[in-house]
């Protein structure tokens, strides 16, 4: 019995990597200060890999099963993403931006990127630096816009105003002194 | 240095200048395409872009776990990544979960190992149990 359940537990720990070694190691190495990786290091983290792929793909699957598709897209990634802890921390921000995206199944975030940026920032990373700019940039535009129609109306309201006290003034100062002229 | 852009792949630029190409930074997408249709319901389906998302996420992985134990053997003033400093990484980032199938996943590839080479460096003589 033992025996058998020692098996069953062998077959599925299938030792054969999923990802080419090769590969994994020029990713771990893209690193400067990584220089020397033991084989065991190697294997467990293509092992380590293959476990957080399958994971982040079934719970994108999950969003998108209550979102009621059959096709799992970016946005669904996402949302798999932020409700992870560990993977939120260090994922959520290398995510394309949702307006990146605008139609569905183009391949804008790889291809429509910038060809030469440092590897440090990461490709998907600088897109959504660049959104962040561009709002920022639209935030000034508008406070200097804001600021600039308020001092305008304050001007109107502070001229009218003086205007009107100077109506008032003048009709006191012309307002006849209470006769009785009139009452005859 | 000659920059063959096979299959019209982006390129990026590494901290000297050098030119890393994407299918350098990535892993296969033909991989990461199985593993989640190996996954995924019968019948779902995953965008392109999906799966691109998820081959620059699981890179993502990759450095991130790697650059942790890296700076565990800077520290201690090791010169090599070894497969305890990733499972401390791993552990130290909130895969916690990852930890037991990576211990069982380590003692198989350590029993294999012995077989395949005998003259290997790991000190795995006493593996009876």
């Amino acid at each position: 019995m033992v025996m058998v359940m020692a098996e069953e537990e062998e077959n599925a720990l299938s030792i054969e990597p999923e990802f080419p070694k090769s590969r994994v190691k020029k990713i771990m190495t893209l690193d400067e200060d990584v220089k020397r990786v033991s084989s065991e290091a190697l294997f467990l983290v293509s092992k380590s890999t293959e476990l957080f792929l399958q994971l982040l793909a079934e719970k994108s699957a999950e969003v998108a099963i209550e979102k009621k598709r059959k096709t799992v897209k970016l946005e669904h990634i996402r949302i798999a993403v932020k409700r992870n802890r560990p993977i939120c921390d260090f994922l959520l921000d290398s995510l394309p931006m949702p307006t990146e995206t605008v139609k569905s199944d183009k391949p804008v975030v790889v291809a429509d990127r910038p060809k030469s940026v440092p590897v440090g920032t990461r490709r998907i990373d600088q897109i959504f630096r660049k959104s962040e700019a561009q709002a920022q940039v639209e935030a000034e535009v508008e406070a200097q816009v804001e600021a600039e129609v308020e001092a305008q109306i304050e001007a109107q309201v502070e001229a009218q105003l003086e205007d009107e006290i100077e109506v008032q003034v003048a009709a006191q100062a012309s307002e006849p002194v209470p006769e009785p002229m009139e009452e005859s | 240095m000659v920059d063959n852009n096979v299959g019209g792949s982006c390129s990026n630029y590494n901290e000297n200048g050098g030119i890393i190409k994407e299918q350098d930074r990535l892993l296969p997408i033909a991989n990461v395409g199985r593993i989640m249709k190996q996954i995924l319901p019968q019948n779902a389906k995953i965008s392109k872009e999906s799966k691109e998302t998820m081959q620059e996420c699981v890179s993502e992985f990759i450095s991130f776990v790697t650059s942790e134990a890296s700076e565990k053997c800077r520290k201690e003033r090791r010169k090599t990544v070894n497969g305890d400093d990733i499972c401390w990484a791993l552990a130290t980032l909130g895969f916690d979960d990852y930890a037991e199938p990576m211990r069982r996943y380590l003692h198989r590839y350590r029993e294999l190992e012995v077989d395949r080479t005998p003259n290997n460096n790991h000190n795995v003589q006493d593996r009876g149990n």
